[in-house]
């Protein structure tokens, strides 16, 4: 059972790879095979239709991106050869492919699997910040989310600064800062009364080094954990990530593979945004070797994954995976405005229900853009998992989908040039009591009202 | 004067043809000063088309057919200092343009830079030496560019790079994960106006700080602009480590770049 697949024949490949320019890599062949597939499967982006319910579309979306891997591979960056497999291989890889996987320890195991379209069981949720904050309010935010009861996992702050020094990639700092995360990700969730949480990731370490350095099942990342293998826009790898890959199989560890294809770089639009989106996924199988994916295609203007372009892209790919893989992927939501506004609400809501349908697990949310340090709160991720639960609950149609979603989209899409970063985290939680304030409570309740009378059927 | 053998082409004959054609009066062709007069009448007189098909063709990013007519122009002796400027210069600040309303991505940008890069090597190949000052002069400045230290993250820099250079900028672009002192490096030896700092995550942004840093403990903060850009930065981040300007976007970071050197008078 795998991954890892054939790491050693894989690691031939990164280093005996034809070799390319990355530039030439980006333009002729990336990019003109990705304009031809499109043209030859012609998919279409439809405004009117964010969650198409035709599966020959998203089987056009598989096909193009299958042919477009099979033909493009991967770039590593450091080698500067392509990394490229054979029909045979990648259906070898897929075939041996585990139909679920356990996460986390003891009462906090939970099972992860492949979903479907419209599937009735709910979405494995991780309820993650993933966005740089103050030191002093690292642990505070990381128990919020984690005592969210709809989180199966979370993952965490990233340290802007430890030990009141700059975190500062490659340096020994970040080491100290990668220690300190795992560490103290753990002590939250023992204060939360989940010791076995699935800790998705060390955030606050990028170099491969410092993912290193945070190893260790007696005080830092457990072997229940999850770990992430990178990617650089678009279809390429580097030897740090690879580095992490071959440390964290040898190791034991559940691997993720993490991508997000940029609306508006060189996937181009919606179409490119799909189905490099995909393509992308067999690149975490047969490269990253990742168990699971973490996916957030984004908009590269905006930070954000909610205008109608995203959410098609997003409904698309996952119906493509549903229909044709057994991959077990989390669609990762990215809002424009910040917390205690009504529009990230309702940006969480239109992803979570999105992706939910189309047969995705959710990563939520990423707020305000994801570049305003202390600029999330674990709301906006309750409310995109809540309405991802809603929705599979009753095993709520894409046709329906498609009529909610597009009228929550209506009501903040306008707005998304200039979203409103809204607040900080302690401003929107007590952070001695680790509570979301009345005032925040209150407009959540708000928006739920209106998501309600929209069509969502909450539970409570 | 010009010989009664030159006539005016108005017809669907290339602009290899003007040439076969005013082959025919030697002594013009070998004249100075006649010579100057009739490739003044020869840019002129070739088919206006043949410099609007080049525009169109750098816009939609045709590399093969901008460098067929870019041959063609030079062959037929036209002045290549005056289709840069009337024709390729306007041309790829519409695709700068059509860049910062969304109807043009990232690919599109790179693209048609690639057919301006070809077509304006093959035209300014055969220049004098005083026409590719003239040119190197007409820029607006210089720009040393780069990510910085230990980030890999170069999409928004490279759209940054493209617009730069569709605005004048003379561009040196040094990639990514650019180790500090290396910016310092290529600025003194270019004589840089600016140097452009982009990073991608917060904790690859501390390499900002040592760029100024090292600028300052060098004694040479006051020879460069610095810029500095990307997700995690912001104006009080700019202002914090005394960075010259600050840009959200890589359009706003063009036209800072533009006011800041404008105000300095660089």
């Amino acid at each position: 059972m795998i991954p890892p697949w054939r790491i050693n024949d894989l690691l031939d490949k990164v280093e005996n790879g034809p070799i390319a320019l990355e530039k030439d890599f980006d333009l002729k062949i990336f990019s003109k095979k990705l304009r031809e597939v499109i043209k030859t499967y012609d998919i279409r982006f439809d405004p009117e239709n964010i969650v198409p319910s035709d599966n020959s579309l998203a089987d056009s979306v598989w096909k193009a991106a299958w042919d477009l891997y099979l033909d493009v591979g991967t770039f590593c960056v450091n080698t500067h050869r392509r990394i490229l497999f054979e029909e045979e291989e990648i259906r070898e890889a897929m075939s041996a492919f585990p139909e679920k996987i356990w996460v986390g320890s003891g009462k906090d195991t939970r099972e992860v699997y492949h979903r479907e379209i419209e599937d009735r069981r709910r979405p494995f949720c991780v309820f993650s910040p993933s966005l740089p904050f103050s030191e002093e309010l690292f642990l505070p935010a990381q128990m919020a989310f984690m005592q969210e009861p709809l989180a199966d996992g979370a993952g965490a702050p990233e340290y802007m600064r430890i030990v009141g020094r700059d975190n500062r990639t490659g340096g020994p700092f970040e080491i100290q800062a990668a220690q300190g995360h795992a560490g103290m990700i753990r002590e939250a969730a023992r204060r939360v009364g989940r010791p076995g949480i699935y800790l998705a990731d060390v955030q606050s370490a990028v170099s491969d080094a410092a993912q290193i350095a945070a190893s260790n099942p007696e005080w830092g990342v457990r072997l229940t954990d999850g770990r992430m293998v990178g990617t650089i826009a678009e279809l390429k790898i580097s030897n740090w990530e690879l580095n992490k890959m071959v440390h964290f199989h040898q190791f034991g560890y559940l691997v993720m593979a993490l991508f997000g294809p940029m609306y508006g770089g060189f996937c181009g639009g919606a179409e490119g945004v799909a189905v490099v989106n995909v393509a992308a996924h067999l690149q975490g199988l047969m490269v990253n070797q990742g168990h699971m994916d973490v996916d957030f295609p984004f908009d590269i203007r905006y930070g954000n994954n909610t205008s109608r372009e995203l959410l098609w892209a997003t409904s698309v790919t996952w119906q493509a995976l549903a229909r044709n893989t057994p991959f077990m992927s989390m669609s990762n939501g990215m809002a424009a405005a910040g917390p205690f506004t009504e529009m990230v609400l309702y940006e969480a809501a239109a992803h979570g229900l999105v992706s939910t349908v189309s047969g995705a697990h959710l990563w939520e949310c990423f707020a305000a853009g994801n570049k305003h340090p202390d600029r999330t709160t674990p709301m906006e991720a309750r409310m995109a998992c809540e309405v991802g639960h809603a929705a599979a609950k009753i095993g709520m149609k894409r046709e329906d989908a498609r009529e909610i979603a597009t009228q929550i989209v209506k009501r903040y899409e306008k707005d998304i040039p200039k979203a409103p970063i809204g607040k900080k985290f302690q401003e929107c939680y007590d952070p001695v009591k680790v509570k979301p304030t009345a005032e925040y409570s209150s407009l959540f309740r708000n928006v739920k009202k209106e998501l309600q009378n929209l069509g969502i059927e909450f539970p409570y | 004067m010009v010989s009664s053998g030159f006539r005016p082409v108005f017809t669907e004959t290339s602009a290899l043809d003007v040439e076969a054609e005013l082959g025919s009066s030697p002594q013009l062709i070998n004249n100075d000063r006649f010579a100057l007069i009739i490739s003044q009448r020869r840019f002129m007189m070739l088919r206006e088309d043949v410099f609007e098909q080049l525009r169109d063709a750098v816009i939609r990013g045709d590399e093969q057919t901008a460098k067929k007519l870019s041959e063609d122009i030079v062959r037929a002796g036209a002045d290549a200092l005056q289709v840069i400027e009337r024709y390729l210069s306007p041309a790829i600040k519409l695709v700068g343009q059509k860049f910062e309303t969304g109807q043009y991505f990232l690919t599109d940008l790179m693209y048609s830079a690639e057919a301006l890069k070809s077509a304006t090597g093959i035209l300014t190949a055969g220049m004098r030496t005083e026409e590719r000052e003239r040119l190197r002069e007409e820029k607006v400045g210089v720009v040393v560019l780069g990510t910085v230290a230990g980030d890999v993250h170069d999409i928004g820099k490279n759209i940054l790079g493209l617009l730069l250079e569709a605005n004048g900028f003379g561009l040196h672009d040094l990639g990514r994960d650019v180790q500090s002192i290396k910016f310092i490096e290529k600025g003194g030896e270019v004589n840089a106006d600016i140097i452009a700092l982009s990073a991608l995550m917060t904790t690859t942004r501390p390499a900002q700080k040592e760029v100024i840093d090292f600028l300052k403990g060098m004694g040479l903060k006051e020879n460069y602009i610095v810029m500095v850009g990307g997700a995690p930065t912001s104006k009080d981040w700019a202002d914090e480590i005394g960075a010259d300007g600050w840009a959200e976007t890589a359009e706003e970071g063009v036209r800072l770049a533009q006011k800041i050197l404008k105000e300095t008078s660089r």
